[in-house]
Protein backbone atom coordinates (compact mmCIF):
# COMPACT_ATOMS: atom_id res chain seq x y z
CA UNK A 1 0.00 0.00 0.00
CA UNK A 2 1.86 3.73 -1.36
CA UNK A 3 1.46 5.79 1.40
CA UNK A 4 4.84 7.46 0.17
CA UNK A 5 3.72 9.71 -2.90
CA UNK A 6 1.38 11.49 -4.28
CA UNK A 7 1.07 9.64 -7.83
CA UNK A 8 -1.52 11.45 -10.02
CA UNK A 9 -0.95 14.77 -11.02
CA UNK A 10 -3.08 17.24 -10.37
CA UNK A 11 -3.03 21.38 -10.92
CA UNK A 12 -2.90 23.38 -7.17
CA UNK A 13 -4.51 27.02 -6.31
CA UNK A 14 -4.50 28.65 -2.99
CA UNK A 15 -7.43 31.68 -3.59
CA UNK A 16 -7.04 34.27 -1.10
CA UNK A 17 -10.74 34.74 -1.15
CA UNK A 18 -13.98 32.90 -1.16
CA UNK A 19 -15.05 34.44 -4.54
CA UNK A 20 -12.22 33.30 -6.35
CA UNK A 21 -12.04 29.91 -4.66
CA UNK A 22 -15.82 29.19 -6.21
CA UNK A 23 -14.32 30.82 -9.72
CA UNK A 24 -11.97 28.03 -9.31
CA UNK A 25 -14.43 25.52 -8.33
CA UNK A 26 -16.30 25.82 -11.49
CA UNK A 27 -13.46 26.29 -13.92
CA UNK A 28 -11.55 23.18 -13.22
CA UNK A 29 -14.64 20.83 -13.59
CA UNK A 30 -15.49 17.86 -11.60
CA UNK A 31 -12.65 16.46 -10.23
CA UNK A 32 -11.54 19.67 -8.61
CA UNK A 33 -11.35 19.55 -5.18
CA UNK A 34 -11.32 21.62 -1.78
CA UNK A 35 -8.47 21.26 0.14
CA UNK A 36 -7.88 22.61 3.78
CA UNK A 37 -5.47 21.22 6.41
CA UNK A 38 -4.80 17.69 4.06
CA UNK A 39 -4.50 15.20 7.01
CA UNK A 40 -7.41 12.62 5.43
CA UNK A 41 -7.56 13.90 1.76
CA UNK A 42 -3.70 13.51 0.82
CA UNK A 43 -3.88 9.85 2.99
CA UNK A 44 -6.64 9.15 0.85
CA UNK A 45 -4.75 10.61 -2.41
CA UNK A 46 -1.65 8.52 -1.17
CA UNK A 47 -3.84 5.38 -1.49
CA UNK A 48 -5.40 6.01 -4.81
CA UNK A 49 -9.52 6.11 -3.14
CA UNK A 50 -9.72 9.64 -4.77
CA UNK A 51 -7.98 11.22 -7.86
CA UNK A 52 -8.54 14.95 -7.91
CA UNK A 53 -7.49 16.80 -10.75
CA UNK A 54 -7.68 20.32 -8.92
CA UNK A 55 -7.17 21.11 -5.45
CA UNK A 56 -8.18 24.18 -4.39
CA UNK A 57 -6.46 25.50 -0.79
CA UNK A 58 -8.64 26.67 1.53
CA UNK A 59 -6.36 28.01 3.65
CA UNK A 60 -5.62 31.22 2.61
CA UNK A 61 -8.81 32.62 3.15
CA UNK A 62 -9.17 34.33 5.84
CA UNK A 63 -13.10 34.66 6.47
CA UNK A 64 -12.80 31.01 7.30
CA UNK A 65 -9.88 31.20 10.50
CA UNK A 66 -12.45 33.32 12.10
CA UNK A 67 -13.23 32.25 15.92
CA UNK A 68 -15.06 34.30 18.15
CA UNK A 69 -18.18 35.10 20.38
CA UNK A 70 -20.78 36.59 18.68
CA UNK A 71 -24.21 37.38 19.04
CA UNK A 72 -25.12 34.11 21.09
CA UNK A 73 -23.28 32.10 19.11
CA UNK A 74 -19.25 30.82 19.18
CA UNK A 75 -17.84 31.11 15.20
CA UNK A 76 -15.49 29.09 14.37
CA UNK A 77 -14.36 29.19 10.82
CA UNK A 78 -14.05 26.02 8.77
CA UNK A 79 -10.27 26.04 8.02
CA UNK A 80 -9.37 26.97 12.00
CA UNK A 81 -7.14 24.53 13.00
CA UNK A 82 -7.82 21.70 16.29
CA UNK A 83 -4.79 23.56 18.13
CA UNK A 84 -6.38 26.75 18.14
CA UNK A 85 -9.62 25.07 18.90
CA UNK A 86 -7.87 23.44 22.06
CA UNK A 87 -6.49 26.85 23.54
CA UNK A 88 -9.39 28.67 22.71
CA UNK A 89 -11.21 25.78 25.20
CA UNK A 90 -8.31 25.71 27.80
CA UNK A 91 -9.63 29.66 28.07
CA UNK A 92 -12.85 29.32 27.78
CA UNK A 93 -14.59 26.13 29.46
CA UNK A 94 -18.22 26.63 28.02
CA UNK A 95 -17.63 23.40 25.43
CA UNK A 96 -15.97 21.08 27.88
CA UNK A 97 -17.21 18.01 25.29
CA UNK A 98 -15.95 19.97 22.15
CA UNK A 99 -12.42 20.36 24.45
CA UNK A 100 -12.55 16.53 25.72
CA UNK A 101 -13.08 15.48 21.67
CA UNK A 102 -10.57 17.78 20.32
CA UNK A 103 -7.76 16.65 23.10
CA UNK A 104 -8.18 12.56 21.96
CA UNK A 105 -8.27 14.04 18.13
CA UNK A 106 -5.25 13.11 16.40
CA UNK A 107 -1.82 14.03 17.78
CA UNK A 108 0.26 17.11 17.93
CA UNK A 109 0.96 17.73 14.61
CA UNK A 110 -2.02 16.61 12.96
CA UNK A 111 -4.03 19.14 15.27
CA UNK A 112 -1.79 21.58 14.11
CA UNK A 113 -2.70 20.55 10.21
CA UNK A 114 -6.34 19.25 10.41
CA UNK A 115 -9.53 21.69 10.81
CA UNK A 116 -12.75 21.39 11.92
CA UNK A 117 -14.02 22.07 8.43
CA UNK A 118 -12.29 19.30 7.05
CA UNK A 119 -13.18 16.49 9.45
CA UNK A 120 -16.91 17.63 8.77
CA UNK A 121 -16.62 17.49 5.01
CA UNK A 122 -14.67 14.14 5.36
CA UNK A 123 -17.73 13.12 7.49
CA UNK A 124 -16.12 10.13 8.71
CA UNK A 125 -19.06 7.99 11.10
CA UNK A 126 -16.10 7.90 13.51
CA UNK A 127 -15.39 12.04 12.92
CA UNK A 128 -14.50 12.46 17.19
CA UNK A 129 -15.86 16.28 16.74
CA UNK A 130 -19.40 15.36 15.52
CA UNK A 131 -20.99 14.05 18.22
CA UNK A 132 -19.63 16.83 20.54
CA UNK A 133 -20.94 19.50 18.05
CA UNK A 134 -24.58 17.87 17.54
CA UNK A 135 -25.12 17.34 21.45
CA UNK A 136 -24.30 21.12 21.18
CA UNK A 137 -26.98 21.77 18.44
CA UNK A 138 -24.27 23.40 16.03
CA UNK A 139 -24.99 24.62 12.73
CA UNK A 140 -22.75 24.80 9.53
CA UNK A 141 -22.41 27.16 7.00
CA UNK A 142 -22.27 26.77 3.26
CA UNK A 143 -21.39 29.18 0.32
CA UNK A 144 -21.67 28.40 -3.12
CA UNK A 145 -22.38 30.26 -6.50
CA UNK A 146 -25.91 29.64 -5.50
CA UNK A 147 -25.70 31.47 -2.23
CA UNK A 148 -25.43 31.23 1.48
CA UNK A 149 -27.17 28.77 3.80
CA UNK A 150 -27.25 27.34 7.03
CA UNK A 151 -28.21 23.68 7.85
CA UNK A 152 -28.44 22.28 11.44
CA UNK A 153 -25.20 19.65 11.35
CA UNK A 154 -28.02 16.85 12.31
CA UNK A 155 -29.64 17.41 9.12
CA UNK A 156 -25.77 17.41 7.60
CA UNK A 157 -24.59 14.00 7.69
CA UNK A 158 -26.20 11.64 5.26
CA UNK A 159 -24.12 8.35 4.84
CA UNK A 160 -20.78 7.58 5.19
CA UNK A 161 -18.33 10.47 3.73
CA UNK A 162 -21.80 11.92 2.35
CA UNK A 163 -23.10 14.84 3.71
CA UNK A 164 -25.56 17.24 2.59
CA UNK A 165 -22.63 20.11 1.23
CA UNK A 166 -22.40 19.88 -2.50
CA UNK A 167 -18.74 19.54 -3.83
CA UNK A 168 -19.07 23.13 -5.33
CA UNK A 169 -20.05 24.41 -1.89
CA UNK A 170 -17.25 26.02 0.68
CA UNK A 171 -18.26 25.64 4.14
CA UNK A 172 -17.34 28.51 5.96
CA UNK A 173 -18.06 28.37 9.36
CA UNK A 174 -19.39 25.95 12.41
CA UNK A 175 -21.68 28.10 14.38
CA UNK A 176 -22.76 26.64 18.17
CA UNK A 177 -25.00 28.75 20.29
CA UNK A 178 -24.11 30.09 23.85
CA UNK A 179 -24.87 26.89 26.01
CA UNK A 180 -27.84 27.46 28.89
CA UNK A 181 -26.03 27.91 32.65
CA UNK A 182 -26.41 24.65 34.80
CA UNK A 183 -25.43 22.78 31.16
CA UNK A 184 -22.65 19.90 31.56
CA UNK A 185 -21.09 18.34 28.42
CA UNK A 186 -18.61 15.71 27.97
CA UNK A 187 -16.91 13.33 25.16
CA UNK A 188 -15.14 10.14 25.61
CA UNK A 189 -13.86 7.26 22.92
CA UNK A 190 -12.85 3.96 23.37
CA UNK A 191 -10.19 3.64 21.15
CA UNK A 192 -6.68 0.78 20.96
CA UNK A 193 -4.24 3.93 21.98
CA UNK A 194 -5.17 8.06 22.49
CA UNK A 195 -5.24 8.83 18.93
CA UNK A 196 -6.28 5.91 17.30
CA UNK A 197 -9.89 6.26 15.14
CA UNK A 198 -12.58 5.50 17.63
CA UNK A 199 -13.93 1.97 18.20
CA UNK A 200 -17.44 4.14 19.67
CA UNK A 201 -17.87 7.37 20.95
CA UNK A 202 -20.22 9.10 22.91
CA UNK A 203 -21.11 12.76 23.83
CA UNK A 204 -23.30 13.95 26.18
CA UNK A 205 -24.74 17.72 27.10
CA UNK A 206 -26.99 17.42 29.98
CA UNK A 207 -29.14 20.35 31.62
CA UNK A 208 -29.62 19.86 35.33
CA UNK A 209 -31.49 21.12 38.52
CA UNK A 210 -30.23 19.20 41.19
CA UNK A 211 -30.81 16.24 40.75
CA UNK A 212 -33.26 16.26 38.14
CA UNK A 213 -32.33 16.10 34.77
CA UNK A 214 -34.18 19.20 32.94
CA UNK A 215 -32.97 18.23 29.43
CA UNK A 216 -30.04 16.42 27.58
CA UNK A 217 -28.40 15.46 23.93
CA UNK A 218 -26.61 12.23 23.16
CA UNK A 219 -24.82 11.89 20.02
CA UNK A 220 -22.47 8.46 19.11
CA UNK A 221 -19.38 7.60 16.73
CA UNK A 222 -18.89 5.01 15.09
CA UNK A 223 -21.91 3.50 15.69
CA UNK A 224 -24.38 4.17 12.47
CA UNK A 225 -23.56 5.45 8.94
CA UNK A 226 -23.50 8.99 10.56
CA UNK A 227 -22.30 10.37 13.56
CA UNK A 228 -25.42 9.55 15.32
CA UNK A 229 -27.72 11.48 17.08
CA UNK A 230 -29.97 9.80 19.92
CA UNK A 231 -33.03 10.12 20.09
CA UNK A 232 -35.51 7.83 22.89
CA UNK A 233 -32.75 8.79 25.28
CA UNK A 234 -33.55 12.19 26.06
CA UNK A 235 -36.58 12.05 25.84
CA UNK A 236 -36.69 9.46 28.54
CA UNK A 237 -34.56 11.25 31.02
CA UNK A 238 -35.94 14.73 30.52
CA UNK A 239 -37.27 15.76 34.03
CA UNK A 240 -36.80 13.14 36.04
CA UNK A 241 -34.58 12.53 38.49
CA UNK A 242 -31.46 10.55 38.10
CA UNK A 243 -30.37 7.49 39.39
CA UNK A 244 -28.18 4.77 38.62
CA UNK A 245 -30.48 2.50 37.73
CA UNK A 246 -32.85 5.23 35.71
CA UNK A 247 -29.29 5.50 33.60
CA UNK A 248 -28.96 1.61 33.11
CA UNK A 249 -32.35 1.24 31.51
CA UNK A 250 -30.93 4.43 29.43
CA UNK A 251 -27.77 3.13 28.17
CA UNK A 252 -30.10 -0.68 27.45
CA UNK A 253 -32.25 1.75 25.32
CA UNK A 254 -28.66 3.10 23.34
CA UNK A 255 -27.75 -0.13 23.12
CA UNK A 256 -30.67 -1.13 21.40
CA UNK A 257 -31.23 2.20 19.49
CA UNK A 258 -27.57 1.96 17.45
CA UNK A 259 -26.64 0.35 14.42
CA UNK A 260 -23.11 -0.37 14.39
CA UNK A 261 -21.27 -2.83 11.99
CA UNK A 262 -18.66 -4.78 12.41
CA UNK A 263 -15.24 -3.89 11.11
CA UNK A 264 -11.74 -4.00 11.88
CA UNK A 265 -11.90 -1.62 14.60
CA UNK A 266 -14.47 -3.40 16.91
CA UNK A 267 -17.24 -6.14 16.20
CA UNK A 268 -20.99 -4.57 16.18
CA UNK A 269 -21.62 -6.86 19.04
CA UNK A 270 -18.92 -5.29 21.20
CA UNK A 271 -20.31 -1.90 19.98
CA UNK A 272 -23.58 -2.73 21.34
CA UNK A 273 -22.31 -4.01 24.62
CA UNK A 274 -20.16 -1.34 25.84
CA UNK A 275 -22.43 1.86 24.37
CA UNK A 276 -24.63 1.50 27.41
CA UNK A 277 -21.79 1.64 29.93
CA UNK A 278 -19.63 4.51 27.70
CA UNK A 279 -22.80 6.13 27.92
CA UNK A 280 -23.24 6.29 31.63
CA UNK A 281 -19.40 6.96 32.06
CA UNK A 282 -19.92 10.19 29.67
CA UNK A 283 -23.44 11.18 30.89
CA UNK A 284 -21.95 10.57 34.36
CA UNK A 285 -18.96 12.94 33.89
CA UNK A 286 -21.34 15.66 32.36
CA UNK A 287 -23.68 15.67 35.12
CA UNK A 288 -21.03 16.34 37.42
CA UNK A 289 -19.40 19.26 35.27
CA UNK A 290 -23.05 20.58 35.07
CA UNK A 291 -22.31 21.25 39.09
CA UNK A 292 -23.59 19.89 42.02
CA UNK A 293 -23.95 16.80 44.14
CA UNK A 294 -22.39 13.88 41.46
CA UNK B 1 2.62 18.83 -16.00
CA UNK B 2 2.70 22.58 -14.11
CA UNK B 3 5.72 23.00 -12.36
CA UNK B 4 5.65 25.87 -9.30
CA UNK B 5 8.19 27.94 -8.32
CA UNK B 6 8.53 27.70 -4.37
CA UNK B 7 11.00 29.89 -2.42
CA UNK B 8 11.40 29.52 1.66
CA UNK B 9 13.67 29.21 3.77
CA UNK B 10 15.34 25.90 4.68
CA UNK B 11 17.34 26.18 8.16
CA UNK B 12 17.55 30.04 7.94
CA UNK B 13 19.34 29.27 4.74
CA UNK B 14 17.00 30.76 1.08
CA UNK B 15 16.38 28.42 -1.14
CA UNK B 16 14.27 28.02 -4.56
CA UNK B 17 12.97 24.84 -6.15
CA UNK B 18 10.74 23.75 -8.75
CA UNK B 19 8.01 21.82 -7.96
CA UNK B 20 5.04 19.90 -9.27
CA UNK B 21 1.44 19.61 -7.00
CA UNK B 22 2.19 16.83 -5.97
CA UNK B 23 5.40 17.04 -4.64
CA UNK B 24 5.09 16.53 -0.85
CA UNK B 25 7.60 18.93 1.26
CA UNK B 26 9.13 15.69 2.32
CA UNK B 27 10.35 13.95 -0.83
CA UNK B 28 11.24 17.96 -2.26
CA UNK B 29 13.61 18.13 1.26
CA UNK B 30 14.76 14.82 0.76
CA UNK B 31 15.29 14.63 -3.05
CA UNK B 32 15.90 17.69 -3.96
CA UNK B 33 17.45 19.23 -1.44
CA UNK B 34 19.14 16.66 0.33
CA UNK B 35 17.72 17.31 3.51
CA UNK B 36 18.03 13.40 4.04
CA UNK B 37 17.91 14.13 7.91
CA UNK B 38 14.07 14.29 7.66
CA UNK B 39 12.83 10.64 7.83
CA UNK B 40 10.39 9.00 5.54
CA UNK B 41 8.38 6.50 7.90
CA UNK B 42 4.57 5.58 7.51
CA UNK B 43 3.57 8.51 5.15
CA UNK B 44 0.03 8.97 6.51
CA UNK B 45 0.42 11.25 9.32
CA UNK B 46 0.96 8.53 12.17
CA UNK B 47 4.49 8.25 12.79
CA UNK B 48 6.05 11.82 12.91
CA UNK B 49 9.72 10.16 11.47
CA UNK B 50 9.06 13.54 8.75
CA UNK B 51 8.46 15.89 11.34
CA UNK B 52 9.73 19.44 10.79
CA UNK B 53 9.16 23.12 12.00
CA UNK B 54 7.12 24.82 9.30
CA UNK B 55 7.07 28.86 10.87
CA UNK B 56 8.04 27.19 14.22
CA UNK B 57 5.44 24.57 14.58
CA UNK B 58 6.41 20.58 14.51
CA UNK B 59 3.96 19.50 11.28
CA UNK B 60 4.54 16.04 9.23
CA UNK B 61 6.12 16.92 5.94
CA UNK B 62 4.49 13.35 4.60
CA UNK B 63 0.99 15.70 4.53
CA UNK B 64 2.58 18.72 3.90
CA UNK B 65 2.64 20.19 -0.01
CA UNK B 66 5.85 21.24 -0.72
CA UNK B 67 3.61 24.56 -2.79
CA UNK B 68 2.50 24.70 0.84
CA UNK B 69 5.63 25.68 1.77
CA UNK B 70 5.88 29.17 -0.19
CA UNK B 71 7.24 31.93 1.65
CA UNK B 72 7.55 30.11 4.68
CA UNK B 73 10.24 29.33 7.04
CA UNK B 74 11.89 25.02 7.31
CA UNK B 75 13.60 24.10 10.34
CA UNK B 76 14.57 20.47 10.47
CA UNK B 77 16.85 19.00 13.05
CA UNK B 78 19.59 19.66 11.20
CA UNK B 79 19.09 23.09 11.56
CA UNK B 80 18.70 22.83 15.48
CA UNK B 81 22.88 22.19 15.55
CA UNK B 82 26.00 20.03 14.10
CA UNK B 83 28.51 17.89 15.56
CA UNK B 84 30.50 20.69 16.76
CA UNK B 85 27.71 22.89 18.32
CA UNK B 86 24.61 20.38 19.14
CA UNK B 87 21.23 21.53 20.56
CA UNK B 88 20.82 21.36 24.06
CA UNK B 89 18.11 18.53 22.81
CA UNK B 90 20.51 16.98 20.95
CA UNK B 91 23.27 16.47 23.26
CA UNK B 92 20.72 15.32 25.94
CA UNK B 93 19.70 12.66 23.53
CA UNK B 94 22.86 11.66 23.07
CA UNK B 95 23.99 11.63 26.93
CA UNK B 96 20.59 10.16 27.87
CA UNK B 97 21.01 7.04 25.67
CA UNK B 98 17.37 8.30 23.78
CA UNK B 99 18.70 7.37 20.31
CA UNK B 100 18.67 3.55 20.08
CA UNK B 101 18.39 3.25 15.73
CA UNK B 102 18.20 6.71 15.30
CA UNK B 103 14.70 6.20 12.74
CA UNK B 104 13.14 8.60 14.88
CA UNK B 105 15.03 10.86 16.49
CA UNK B 106 14.86 14.02 13.94
CA UNK B 107 11.18 13.86 14.24
CA UNK B 108 11.21 13.32 18.50
CA UNK B 109 13.62 16.11 18.75
CA UNK B 110 11.62 18.35 16.10
CA UNK B 111 8.54 17.82 18.20
CA UNK B 112 10.40 18.39 21.51
CA UNK B 113 12.02 21.73 19.88
CA UNK B 114 8.28 22.78 19.11
CA UNK B 115 7.19 21.79 22.48
CA UNK B 116 9.79 23.97 24.60
CA UNK B 117 9.36 27.30 22.51
CA UNK B 118 5.41 26.60 23.36
CA UNK B 119 6.02 25.61 27.13
CA UNK B 120 9.69 25.56 28.02
CA UNK B 121 8.95 23.81 31.61
CA UNK B 122 6.80 21.06 30.92
CA UNK B 123 5.94 17.80 33.28
CA UNK B 124 6.78 14.83 32.45
CA UNK B 125 3.33 13.95 30.92
CA UNK B 126 3.35 17.36 29.04
CA UNK B 127 6.33 16.23 26.95
CA UNK B 128 4.74 12.63 26.88
CA UNK B 129 1.31 14.43 24.95
CA UNK B 130 4.13 16.52 22.80
CA UNK B 131 5.39 13.50 21.18
CA UNK B 132 2.77 11.07 21.16
CA UNK B 133 2.83 11.66 17.44
CA UNK B 134 6.16 10.29 16.66
CA UNK B 135 6.48 6.29 17.43
CA UNK B 136 9.94 4.91 18.37
CA UNK B 137 9.94 1.22 17.01
CA UNK B 138 12.52 0.30 19.50
CA UNK B 139 10.33 1.59 22.55
CA UNK B 140 12.99 4.06 23.96
CA UNK B 141 10.50 6.27 25.19
CA UNK B 142 11.16 6.71 29.18
CA UNK B 143 15.27 7.71 28.05
CA UNK B 144 13.84 9.80 25.71
CA UNK B 145 10.58 11.59 28.09
CA UNK B 146 14.18 11.82 30.43
CA UNK B 147 16.31 13.50 27.76
CA UNK B 148 13.78 16.08 26.75
CA UNK B 149 13.22 17.16 30.37
CA UNK B 150 16.44 17.10 31.10
CA UNK B 151 17.87 19.69 28.42
CA UNK B 152 14.54 22.02 28.78
CA UNK B 153 15.72 23.94 31.56
CA UNK B 154 19.38 24.32 29.30
CA UNK B 155 17.11 25.48 26.22
CA UNK B 156 16.20 29.15 25.24
CA UNK B 157 13.73 29.96 22.29
CA UNK B 158 16.74 31.26 20.61
CA UNK B 159 18.87 28.24 20.75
Amino acid sequence: MNTRILKAEFDYFAPASIGEALALIAQNGPTARFIAGGTDLLVQMKLETVAPGCLISLMKISELSVLKREKGFLRIGAAVTWDRILAFGSEDRSYPALDDAVRCLGKVQVRRMGTIGGNLCTASPAADSAPALLVYDSRVRLVSARGRRTLLLDKYFLGVQQTARAADEIMTEIRIPAPRPDVGGAFQKLARVGADISKISCAVAVERKGRVCVSCRVAMGAVAPVPLMIRGVPEFLQEKTVTASLLVTAGRMISDEIRPITDVRSTAEYRKQVAGVLFRDVFQKAWTRAGGEP
Amino acid sequence: MTTYPVRFLLNGTPVEVDVAAQDTLLETLRNKLWATEVKNGCGKGDCGCCAVLLDGRAVNSCLTLAVQANGKEVVTVKGLGNEDDPHPLQESFIRKGAIQCGFCTAGMIVSAKSLLDENPRPSPDEIREAVSGNLCRCTGYKKIIEAISDAAPKCSPSD
